[in-house]
């Protein structure tokens, strides 16, 4: 710029006709000499001064790399101000919008925050336990000050059900979530229950390849309204951190992360895969998938199967990506490539999260990451692989609210896991993961979580932070075997040489707590939740295998089993099948495709069926196997009990729905043991298995249930209680909240 | 490797390179800017903790973020933007060392450079001026100069006492490179001049000490130590590169060009800046 003013003073000068003789002209040479032999040299001494002292300024000189550096900064600085004083400058526009809109969001509140922490599974008995062992010294003091109490679960008691209870403060009927999977009557075949996800309806085809031309549609199949939304909608902020059914995430006045239901990048609810040099054809029972590996020259070639293809004419053709395996010397650890990503394991390691881009071509790539976990490298190769979940710093499907919350945590704590059930326990049941891989793994996404966990916390200071944790659930369905004696899947191990999982699990739980404890004060409400309790799951029954052989199920003729999902029944004959894990349906005309059973007579079935059901006995154990089986007529309520199933069985303690069962097939034992790691449970009879309700402000409530959680925190925030919820708010001891009356939302 | 071996492709080739890549500008500052972009980023890639600085960017975004995610919080808002500062400190903290490595390289480069396509040699007939600093005021009264035939004085020289300066106003009558000396209390320093329009090295300055400021500005040797002269500058008109219609100064070029080539780089190589 200065020398271009340089030659303009020369044209100037020159234009003008001076003679240089005189002393102005000479001072106008002088100045001329100055400006053009001097700038090119100042420039460049100051550069290098700039070097020296100002490194910062002498990025913008140091050739590209440097110079994005230091201009990335200063545009950073510079977003990072315009958005400051847009924040700043509009706040007070904004408050006095809301003024005028809801009046003050924070007038009538009890407590400036609530914090609700959902322990998923946390069991009260256990707590109880482990609290009076003085093991647990953080709940325990939420219970002196507090409240400790059983909470009631939902019917059935499962996690799905129960969480969407939690936020919409409604019963299943209202919310239409009664399982993780709903069965199609159209054609007997389960589909998930939470979300639908379907591509784009047109195609545009060029030579090879099918070009979707629309958007992913993604349906949320959870009805009611979460109880954030209500607070948003009065000007209440809410930050949301994985609480089950929240896939796809809603709009609202706050952030969410949605949790379990998100699926992988396959479109699955979690499919590991198993590289191997094995060989076998033994297929996993669900949940994951053998790839073999290829050995050439000693190196490894092997991939990671992905999403199928969006750009091919025929569906199901798997994209994947590549990856290569280098033993090292020693054989103790490898050399693995991704892509561009090269990293070392050793044997018995994860990775961290590694990216995994699927691309079909024409600029259609899939965005995922997963974690390799090497097992062994000699005399075989094995790595285990995760399932690819969807990358939350480049999500190709929304996986939070606003869609920039999940990229914002992936920027701040790096990548984490986004699947739904990230913690994968098939790949403990397949002992394709031992004990201790499965635990690395599920503490290693803990982790992350409590990351967020605190980081919202920080950032909400007012209103509402909830997060809900899925480890105590995935960790006690997992390891409950070693809590007993002689539990079927622990047969193996010395009852003196289990090891102490889940009593690990609730102290590292209550840690937790004691941190959540330091950063809050006396104007924050803690809770402490779980959906339900847990119960040993040892012995599996079949409950199309009793209904067949009572004969409200038929098999083609011929048949003893079915395969899955009813492959082998006669429906022309079949009255009654179930499938999940409470579920039972009546095969009713005008309903079911192939109904047989008249409406009209449904009632009477459903009585015949629960007498018969009711107080089943295990004749290998002589006890009862089923404690209660519910017609759900008689207790939900709402627009979608068309939806739900007929009856619920409610297992007894140690029994559960055999694997078979949830997965519609019909075998020749009704009872059998359960040997898998898979070994503790809670669906079963709901009143067996209530949660945990702690706070840190006492509650007068002698039977809290979780579909009170949602009035409660509406009613504490000092808003009124729309009148379709079935909850009702509890009365708080130490504080009174303003008086609030129910209206119509 | 067919067209290569073409003759008329060959001859096409080289006069391309000749009398365009050699003798334009902008071809030279395109093709340098592209070749630096390409060396400056491996450079980077190799000498900075790559890890480090994608987690630094990433927090910074990250903080970025948090601004717009709870702008109703003003104290997040500030919160986040002091985070934001210390962030781009620790981010500038770890681009510092590659900067070290590069930055001699570069200085050096664009010096050279700049002794190319900074200036512009005198046009024919055109008059310019020729300054000589002294070191003291008595020497301006006892000084000669010698002019080449192609180099006219073109006006009496300007004594400046007040600065121990002379200033000539000369003008060259044709291209060339030419030499001339100007005497004082006996001893005498030569200066070069450039006349035309090729692409010389051109030196605006000879300089006696100054060891820094020589070295950024004047391509000739030093004047000796015990020259009454302290300098001898001509004041070359800058040359501009004429793109799209805009008169630009080759370092602006090479630094917009070369930080494209290095953006387009660093992600066809997956370096992280």
């Amino acid at each position: 710029m200065t020398r271009l003013c340089g030659a303009g003073a020369l044209a100037r000068l020159r234009a003008s006709g001076i003679k240089l003789q005189d002393e102005r002209c000479c001072q106008l040479a002088d100045r001329e000499r100055r400006l053009f032999a001097g700038k090119s040299a100042r420039a460049k001494q100051f550069l290098l001064i700039a070097l020296i002292f100002f490194p910062a300024l002498a990025h913008a000189y140091a050739g590209p790399g440097a110079g994005f550096a230091v201009l990335s900064s200063f545009w950073a600085i510079f977003v990072a101000f315009l958005y400051s004083f847009y924040a700043l400058m509009t706040w007070p526009i904004r408050q006095l919008f809301r003024f005028i809109r809801r009046r003050n969001a924070y007038g009538k509140a009890t407590f400036e925050r609530a914090v609700i922490l959902g322990f998923d599974g946390m069991d009260p008995d256990l707590a109880d336990r482990f609290m009076k062992e003085g093991r647990l010294p953080n709940l325990a003091k939420l219970r002196d000050k507090g409240t400790f109490s059983k909470l009631r679960t939902t019917f059935p008691p499962i996690s799905p059900v129960a969480w969407s209870t939690f936020m919409t403060g409604v019963n299943p009927g209202k919310h239409n979530i009664y399982d993780f999977l709903a069965r199609d009557t159209s054609n007997y075949l389960p589909f998930l229950s939470s979300a639908e996800i379907k591509g784009p309806k047109r195609h545009i085809k060029i030579g090879k390849y099918s070009i979707p031309f629309g958007k992913t549609e993604i349906k949320g199949m959870r009805k009611g309204t979460p109880f954030w939304h209500w607070l948003g909608n009065a000007g209440i902020f809410s930050s949301v951190i994985r609480v089950p059914v929240t896939f796809p995430p809603e709009k609202f006045q706050g952030v969410l992360l949605s949790g379990m239901c998100v699926p992988d990048l396959k479109g699955s609810q979690g499919t590991f895969c198993l590289c191997t040099t094995r060989a076998s054809s033994g297929k996993f029972r669900e949940g994951g998938v053998r790839v073999p590996i290829e050995r050439k020259n000693g190196v490894c070639r092997s991939y990671i199967p992905g999403p199928d293809s969006p750009l091919a004419e025929k569906a199901g053709t798997e994209l994947r990506v590549n990856f290569e395996i280098r033993p090292e010397a020693g054989l103790k650890s490898a050399r693995i490539t991704v892509g561009s990503e090269k990293f070392t394991l050793k044997i018995g390691e994860y990775s961290e999260w590694i990216p995994a881009e699927f691309k079909a071509g024409m600029g259609f790539t899939a965005h995922g990451i997963c974690r390799f976990y090497l097992k062994e490298l000699s005399p075989e190769v094995e790595v285990y692989v995760t399932p690819v979940n969807i990358d939350p710093g480049h999500p190709d499907l929304p996986i939070s609210h606003p869609v920039t919350y999940s990229i914002y945590l992936a920027k701040l704590f790096g990548p984490y896991a986004t699947l739904g059930l990230a913690e994968d326990t098939w790949a403990l049941n397949e002992h394709v993961l031992d004990d201790d891989a499965f635990l690395a793994q599920a503490y290693g996404n803990h982790e992350d979580r409590e990351r967020m966990l605190f980081d919202a916390l920080d950032k909400t200071k007012q209103g509402l932070c909830t997060c809900v944790f899925d480890t105590t659930d995935r960790v006690q369905h997992m390891f409950w075997r070693y809590l007993e004696e002689d539990h079927p899947a622990a047969r193996d191990v010395p009852h003196s040489q289990h090891p102490k999982v889940i009593q690990d699990l609730y102290e590292r739980m209550d840690r937790l707590i004691g941190r959540v404890m330091e950063k809050i004060d006396d104007d924050t409400l803690l809770m402490v939740i779980s959906d339900h309790g847990f119960k040993s799951f040892a012995r599996c029954m079949n409950v199309n295998a009793w209904l067949h052989q009572n004969g409200y199920l038929a098999l083609k003729h011929g048949k003893t089993e079915s395969g899955d999902w009813f492959e082998d029944v006669d429906w022309s004959r079949t009255r009654a099948y179930t499938m999940g894990l409470n579920g039972l349906y009546l095969n009713i005309k005008g309903r079911e495709k192939q109904g047989i059973v008249d409406p009209a007579e449904a009632g009477a079935l459903k009585d015949e069926l629960r007498q018969k059901l009711d107080g089943l006995v295990d004749p290998a154990s002589g006890t009862v196997g089923v404690t209660g089986v519910f017609v759900t007529d008689e207790f939900y309520r709402g627009p979608y009990t068309d939806n739900a199933p007929d009856l619920l069985v409610g297992y007894g303690a140690g029994y559960r729905a055999s694997w078979d069962s949830v997965m519609g097939k019909v075998t020749s034992q009704i009872f059998e043991d359960n040997t898998k790691a898979w070994s503790g449970d809670h669906c079963i009879d709901p009143r067996l298995v209530p949660g945990v309700l702690f706070s840190s402000h006492k509650f007068i409530e002698e039977k809290p249930a979780i579909v009170d959680v949602a009035p409660t925190i509406l009613k504490l925030f000092g808003l009124a209680l729309p009148a379709h919820f079935d909850g009702k708010p509890w009365r708080l001891a130490t504080k009174t909240p303003a008086v609030t009356t129910a209206t119509s939302s | 490797m067919t067209v290569l071996s073409n003759p008329t492709a060959q001859a096409a080739a080289v006069a391309l390179f000749r009398d365009f890549l050699l003798t334009s500008p902008l071809a030279i500052v395109v093709v340098l800017s592209l070749v630096v972009g390409l060396v400056m980023v491996v450079l980077f890639g190799y000498t900075s903790d790559q890890k480090a600085i994608g987690i630094a960017k990433d927090q910074l975004k990250a903080h970025l973020l948090a601004v717009r995610l709870y702008r109703d919080q003003i104290p997040v808002v500030m919160g986040s933007y002091g985070k934001i500062l210390r962030g781009t400190g620790r981010y500038l903290k770890l681009a510092f060392k590659p900067l070290l490595y590069v930055i001699v390289p570069i200085t050096l480069l664009i010096v050279q450079i700049d002794r190319y396509l900074g200036s512009a040699p005198i046009p024919p007939k055109a008059p310019f001026l020729l300054t000589a600093h002294f070191a003291g005021s008595d020497e301006l009264n006892d000084v000669t100069l010698d002019l080449p035939p192609e180099i006219t004085m073109t006006a009496p020289p300007v004594h400046v006492a007040a600065s121990n300066e002379i200033v000539w106003r000369l003008a060259g009558s044709k291209d060339g490179k030419y030499e001339i000396r100007i005497a004082a209390a006996g001893e005498s320093a030569a200066k070069a001049v450039c006349v035309g329009s090729d692409l010389p090295r051109i030196s605006t300055v000879r300089l006696r000490g100054q060891f820094w400021r020589r070295m950024f500005t004047s391509a000739e040797p030093a004047l000796p130590e015990n020259s009454p002269i302290e300098s001898i500058a001509i004041n070359y008109p800058d040359r501009n590169i004429d793109v799209a219609g805009y008169a630009i100064n080759w370092i602006w070029l090479f630094f917009i060009l070369s930080m494209v080539a290095g953006f387009v780089f660093k992600e066809l190589l997956g370096i992280k800046i």
